[in-house]
């Protein structure tokens, strides 16, 4: 695993450093740790790059503007602040866990983990995705979004308005974050499933998923009966 | 509440309107004089075709002799009695058909004798002699001490018990109104001993209290007996009472609603005021009615420059004026002065107590500013970002290093101790605060592991200063600044005083981290900015620009 930390407190952030290296053990590959925004930034564009550290009040900034670009990579991203009130706004960000300061060892490990065993956060709403577009950083509403399609390292995101949205974040790692409304039917595909209208069952045991805008998603033959036992 | 002065003036002019006229119960004809003495001018019949209709002078107390002519037109019903009332100049005996019915001092022989008798009399008109019909007034007159005041008097005629009861009304409701004025004369003179400052509640006190004595002075000669010779000192001294109201109120309106040249143009109105007073001699109705004018006029246009400057109840006053001036119109004298004085006087106590409300209203604010302050002052060690990292830091130096977790927690304590001394003080010795910042200092190595070092010169540590503001500059510089290449921030201090102006300057050498926007205010300056307001109101100012070193900010108090 390739990780960031990204704290203005030198003390702290070699505690975070400390342990992380303790937890992981051989799972991780490299730990950097920077601690402004800028340094952080050029850190942020490494495609191998697989969770980040994140301190929401970094030399007096507020935290949101730096949390929708980091949101918006393809890594996870794991909040360790000391203002506990930011957690539910930063949850409804698609953050992976908030860690609130002061911590210990066993809060860190938790939230590590859960990057690990590809545990699904579940309890925490995800209430909207940032994507990248044309060079700036959006957020969609999830209430928005119908489905994500999985296309090589990226996603795709099909809204409500027929659009087409790209994301940088693994299907996987979507999944993760989306869990508490979305199903994964099919390899590629993940559905929110109040939007589905339908299964219907085709010939040869081909099933499909019709969603309320009419369209057909294909459901794997696998994923089908678990499908069944928890919607049907 | 803003109706509550309209209903009052609504109220008086019903009351007022409310008077009404009764018929006319008789008639009077032409008045004539004669210089000379004779018993026979009393008579009912006598030629007085002959005598003058006006004598400019009688000298030396000599006597003479009027004759009034005088119809009943309605003869007085079963068990009433009609009595008459008459004010002349003089003393007199008075005579009705020819018989006595009353004797005012001693005419003729006023030289020798002491003053006696009084100006207001009322005498019985025997009954059988006030039949419908012509009757004689005869009086026998000497004027003493007015010798060129000769026969200017009103006669009455009325039902006793009628001029009994509208006496007593009269005298009671203009009582109560003197009263009125009197308790609110004294209760904002009370008002103005507490608070030295306020200068308009003093004047409208005199105001209420002159009208009082105005009042108390013209409507007491029902009962006050004052003999004629001593009658223009009661107009002298209504006169003054009206001198200075006319003066203070305008005055008094020129303080509210202020305007370019406001000195000279008092002293043009006073010297106005006072010649109007001064010449003329005896024409006191003459001065009553210029003083009020002039009084209405001056006020007016002070009023509405007001009004035009859109001066918070300016509007208000305008309406009662113009309104006083209505009922002038309408009524007439007499009455318009007391009406209009009392509406007046309402349109002050309007503006005084919208003063009275913006007083409070600041009062408030600077209370609730001041508790503001003390709240973000104690919210300093408690607010998350500065306690959750502290926390954090010292559980990482208690588990790692437990020896220096110790003086962690040693330099936490002393903060949170200076803290509690200062936090509802609103200003501190500077070497208090400059104690805080270094612990400060020790506490923020602790967590950045970084050298801070802090330097001051030329620092008097008596002087005061509000609590906290160094503090905050030294936060803001600790979180905006990135350590040189020592892995060192240092802070200076630099206080420099001359006769009028105190100045801190504050440098922070250190990379500047990237440029503080400007456009969007910190909560920390805006905490030094409302600081240094509460403790030196618009005597102060504030610089914070960057520097080649890092960052500069001068707080300079101006004495």
């Amino acid at each position: 695993m390739n990780i960031l930390i990204v704290e203005d407190e030198s003390r702290i952030a070699k505690r975070v450093e400390r342990m992380t290296r303790d937890i992981l053990g051989d799972n991780l590959t490299s730990l950097t740790h920077v601690d402004t925004l800028d340094k952080a930034s050029t850190f942020i564009e490494s495609p191998s790059l697989d969770l980040v550290l994140l301190d929401l009040n970094l030399n007096g900034d507020n935290g949101f503007d730096l949390l929708t670009t980091a949101v918006s990579g393809s890594f996870h991203t794991i909040v360790i602040s000391a203002n506990k009130d930011q957690a539910i706004a930063a949850f409804e960000y698609g953050v992976l866990d908030f860690v609130p300061k002061p911590f210990n060892r066993d809060r860190l490990e938790q939230a590590l983990n859960r990057t690990l065993t590809k545990d699904k956060t579940g309890a925490n709403e995800v209430k909207l995705l940032a994507i990248k577009k044309r060079g700036k950083v959006q957020l969609v509403p999830i209430e928005n979004l119908l489905y994500v399609k999985g296309a090589g390292v990226y996603t795709e995101l099909f809204l409500t308005d027929g659009t087409k949205e790209l994301h940088d974040k693994s299907l996987e790692k979507l999944e993760q974050l989306l869990s508490h409304s979305f199903e994964r039917i099919h390899k590629s595909y993940l559905v929110k499933m109040s939007v589905v209208k339908e299964i219907i069952v085709k010939s040869g045991s081909k099933y499909m998923a019709e969603l309320k805008n009419g369209e057909l998603i294909p459901i794997g033959r696998t994923k089908y009966k678990d499908i069944k036992a928890k919607w049907l | 509440m803003k109706s509550a002065p309209f209903f009052l003036l609504i109220s008086i002019l019903l009351l007022l309107s409310s008077c009404e006229q009764k018929p006319a119960i008789f008639k009077e004809h032409q008045t004539v004089f004669q210089i000379g003495d004779n018993p026979a001018w009393a008579k009912k019949i006598w030629n007085d075709s002959n005598w003058k209709r006006r004598i400019n002078l009688i000298p030396e107390g000599e006597i003479f002799w009027s004759r009034t002519r005088i119809d009943i037109l309605k003869a007085p019903e079963d068990f009433q009695s009609y009595v008459l009332q008459i004010d002349p100049y003089g003393e007199y005996e008075i005579f009705w058909d020819g018989v006595l019915i009353g004797k005012n001092g001693n005419p003729g022989k006023e030289a020798e004798l002491p003053p006696e008798g009084e100006l207001w009399v009322t005498y019985q008109i025997p009954t059988h002699l006030s039949a419908e019909g012509t009757h004689m007034l005869a009086l026998r007159l000497s004027n003493y001490y007015f010798p060129d005041h000769v026969g200017y008097y009103e006669i009455e005629i009325a039902d006793y018990e009628d001029l009994l009861t509208d006496l007593l009304v009269k005298t009671s409701y203009m009582h109560v109104f003197a009263g009125a004025f009197l308790i609110a004369s004294i209760y904002f003179l009370f008002l103005f001993l507490n608070n030295r400052k306020e200068y308009p509640t003093l004047i409208f006190s005199a105001c209420c209290f002159l009208i009082c004595g105005l009042v108390l002075t013209v409507f007491s000669k029902d009962y006050v007996p004052i003999h004629y010779s001593v009658h223009v000192i009661r107009l002298q001294i209504i006169n003054s009472f009206l001198l200075g109201i006319s003066f203070l109120i305008p005055y008094y309106f020129s303080m509210q609603f202020p305007y370019p040249r406001r000195g000279l143009s008092l002293i043009i109105y006073a010297v106005v005021l006072i010649s109007i007073w001064l010449v003329n001699g005896h024409a006191f109705d003459y001065k009553t009615v210029s003083m009020t004018l002039s009084m209405w006029c001056f006020s007016f246009a002070v009023v509405a420059h007001g009004a035009y400057k859109k001066i918070r109840g300016a509007r208000l006053v305008l309406a009662t004026l113009l309104l006083s001036m209505a009922v002038f119109l309408a009524s007439g004298f007499v009455v318009s002065l007391y009406t209009g004085l009392g509406l007046i006087l309402l349109g002050m106590l309007y503006l005084l107590t919208l003063n009275m409300k913006a007083q409070r209203l600041a009062y408030e604010r600077s209370l609730v500013r001041s508790t503001r302050l003390r709240l973000e002052l104690l919210k300093k060690n408690i607010q998350p970002h500065f306690l959750m990292n502290t926390l954090t830091s010292l559980i990482d130096w208690v588990e790692e290093t437990p020896k220096k977790g110790v003086l962690f927690i040693e330099a936490l304590a002393k903060e949170f101790d200076l803290f509690n001394q200062i936090e509802d003080q609103t200003l501190i010795p500077v070497a208090r605060e400059i104690e805080l910042c270094r612990t400060h200092l020790e506490i923020m190595g602790y967590r950045k592991e970084m050298q801070y070092t802090w330097e001051e010169v030329g620092i008097d540590p008596e002087q005061k200063i509000p609590p906290g503001i160094l503090h905050t500059l030294l936060e803001n510089g600790i979180t905006h600044s990135l350590p040189q290449e020592d892995n060192n921030v240092r802070f200076k201090l630099i206080y420099v005083s001359d006769s009028n102006c105190k100045s801190y300057t504050f440098l922070t050498f250190a990379k500047e981290l990237k440029k503080r926007s400007d456009n969007k205010e910190g909560t920390g300056l805006k905490y030094i900015k409302a600081r240094l307001t509460e403790s030196y109101q618009s005597n102060w100012e504030l610089i914070s620009e960057p520097a080649d070193h890092g960052w500069k900010s001068v707080i300079k108090i101006y004495s």
